[in-house]
């Protein structure tokens, strides 16, 4: 069934709808920051889905008007360090708590001109050249590492992170410059 | 010792330990250090985050014009309302007009994405590109070969007599009139000879083929001689060692709001406690399978091997049971990566209680079919299980949430002793080819998806 009456926008009531309503407008930006602290991408997704959950259960809590994204952060924050504590699996790369408290900080304070940065970042990305393109998938949709690209693309694994950073470095001036030169 | 270069290369894995060690302290130390890292961990932060629509978005023609901005409260309303009411949302880029070569004739529980094709059924299709996120859809060529698309795909139409899969699974029935249709993906062609055949490829050009029915040619970007292949067999091109199409479907993050009723329920999932899911499949294949993050489940006539079937134990401890009001089972869908949508009908799925105690205490290290003695029987025996609840998943549905619960199911969880109480979970249906759809739900090992859970309704938790 397509639904092509378009849903009236009132503001909703019921808890459960605007906890969605909150968590779609702000998803995006509480994954970048979770992914941002933790350096082990599943793990990352795991805290990202116990976060919800935590959110949603603790959801009474949350004073309407407020800040939603910094009280999801509050919370995202506490799960990475209890994560951290109760791990299983030892990641490559764990994080110290004071290092977290200090990249957290930092982002906090600089929180919003990293909030504009996801839109930006989706124009950039569609510049990049095919082969570029084709690294950013293997990267971070295929979530290969280094040396299954370098195997992938017949390229050394330095040739690959040279190449990785080098994308990266692009994406983050192309964002820059979009974000100077539009109206903050 | 420079630090700047230390941070990307912590995002590639790239430091040892130890110079991770280092460049922690760095950062704690030296604020401009940390401005640094924030800057470029976030760029990285974003596309891991942003990792599952990365296809999409890099995968959009130039031409195409950027979809009309929908107003952000009406889009949330929307969503809300999947979530709430199941309904689809169509999503459809207006691409320029091209003669019409084929009709979209069907498109069940359809999603679209970054499509430049219309995707509403009946239209008449032009070269383009149909991006198909959940649901199946029917696609009849003028030609008359028809092409059934099933989610995750991207298909491109090129002419009457021709498409390239670039990802995903289709199933092609082609008449005598279209012999020669050719479905092309990155790594084989594959042209028609009088058949009915399915396609699979991943994004990295991994292609299968397998023939219901009839024949067909393939030519292999890496050999120079075609290959017939006939009923019944299939033929798979690699590329590389990569991992099998399964690996790259368990990266979906869904919200799971969508089963939480609410306060006043509790969750208990199998990874609480002493919790333990697991499914068996005859012939044990692939030994016992407690650490799998799907469970798979199937039933067939065709191929006896392939039967499979879950088990769930839930830590029931501490849960005051005698006054439960209600209560469901919350299963996860998720893709199996294994058989085809188009060859299983709507599927129904049974769930059993076990009441036998020492069948109910099987363990996931070595829990295997041949080991699993009345638990696998055709015919679940009256003495060790009860049939408590069935539910329904729709052919080529999306991969959501399933939500079991019945009065049978209620009473059975207030009236067993034991604190661990097990379910096992069974598909009644079967396929009409031995290449039908493997159902798969999350495991409690799943990285992303939610285990499956038991949503109990309880007075005392407000």
């Amino acid at each position: 069934m397509e639904d092509s009456t378009p849903i009236p926008p009132t503001s909703p009531t019921d808890p459960a709808e605007l906890y969605l309503v909150l968590l779609n407008e702000h998803e995006r930006a509480l994954a970048a920051y979770v992914h941002a602290l933790v350096p082990d991408r599943l793990d990352a997704e795991d805290i990202l889905q116990s976060c919800k959950l935590t959110m949603w259960k603790q959801f009474a809590n949350f004073e309407p008007g407020s800040h939603f994204l910094a009280w999801a952060r509050k919370i995202a924050f506490h799960q990475i360090l209890n994560h951290r504590r109760g791990a299983k699996r030892k990641p490559l790369y764990s994080a110290e708590p004071a290092f977290l408290e200090a990249v957290a900080a930092e982002i906090d304070r600089v929180s919003d001109s990293l909030s504009d940065r996801s839109e930006a970042l989706h124009e950039c990305l569609r510049r990049l050249p095919e082969n570029q393109r084709r690294l950013v998938l293997l990267r971070y949709y295929e979530d290969h590492d280094i040396s299954a690209i370098a195997r992938e693309t017949q390229r050394t694994e330095a040739a690959v992170y040279k190449l990785l950073s080098r994308i990266r470095a692009a994406l983050n001036d192309c964002v820059k410059s979009r974000l100077e030169s539009s109206p903050a | 010792m420079n630090f700047h270069d230390h941070i990307d290369r912590s995002l590639d894995g790239q430091l040892s330990p130890e110079e991770w060690d280092a460049l922690q302290r760095a950062v704690i130390g030296d604020p401009e250090l940390c401005r640094d890292y924030v800057e470029k961990r976030w760029i990285h932060a974003l596309l891991e985050a942003e990792g599952d629509t990365l296809p999409a978005l890099l995968e959009e023609p130039q031409w195409v014009k950027p979809a009309p901005v929908i107003r952000p409260v009406a889009w949330l309303a929307a969503a809300a309302a999947v979530v709430f009411f199941g309904a689809s949302i169509v999503l459809f880029v207006q691409g320029r007009p091209a003669p019409v070569v084929a009709t979209l004739i069907e498109a069940e529980n359809c999603r679209w994405a970054g499509s430049d094709l219309p995707t509403v059924e009946g239209a008449g299709l032009g070269a383009g590109t149909l991006a198909l996120t959940e649901g199946m859809a029917t696609i009849r060529f003028k030609s008359g070969a028809t092409v059934t698309l099933e989610a995750p795909s991207v298909l491109e139409v090129e002419s009457a007599m021709s498409c390239r899969l670039v990802e995903g699974s289709v199933v092609a029935d082609v008449p005598e009139s279209a012999h020669g249709f050719t479905i092309d993906t990155a790594k084989m062609e594959v042209i028609d000879l009088g058949t009915r055949f399915g396609v699979t490829t991943t994004p990295l050009g991994d292609s299968n083929v397998f023939v219901f029915e009839g024949e067909v040619k393939v030519n292999r970007e890496d050999h120079p001689e075609a290959k017939h292949v006939f009923a019944g067999s299939s033929l798979v091109s690699k590329v590389g060692a990569l991992p099998e199409p399964a690996d790259q479907e368990v990266r979906r993050v869904e919200p799971p709001s969508s089963s939480s009723p609410g306060p006043g329920w509790t969750a208990v999932s199998t990874a609480t406690g002493r919790g333990r899911d697991a499914y068996v499949r005859r012939g044990d294949a692939h030994g016992p399978t407690g650490d799998h993050p799907l469970l798979m489940v199937k039933h067939t006539d065709l191929a006896p091997n392939n039967e499979r079937r879950a088990l769930l134990s839930f830590d029931l401890a501490g849960v005051d049971r005698a006054a439960l009001g209600s209560a469901k089972l919350v299963l996860k869908v998720e893709p199996s990566g294994l058989g085809f949508s188009s060859l299983v009908p709507d599927s129904r799925f049974a769930v059993y209680g076990l009441i036998d105690e020492a069948v109910a205490a099987w363990k996931e290290t070595d829990l295997t079919w041949e080991a699993a003695g009345p638990l696998v029987e055709e015919t679940l025996s009256t003495n060790i299980a009860t049939r408590l609840a069935d539910f329904e998943i729709r052919k080529g549905s999306p991969n959501g949430f399933v939500e079991v619960s019945s009065d049978a199911f209620v009473d059975f969880l207030r009236s067993r002793p034991d604190e661990i109480v097990s379910l096992i979970l069974v598909r009644e249906t079967g396929e009409s080819d031995q290449q039908g759809l493997v159902h798969a739900f999350a495991s409690k090992e799943h990285p992303t998806a939610p285990a499956p859970t038991l949503w109990l309704q309880t007075p005392d938790v407000q």
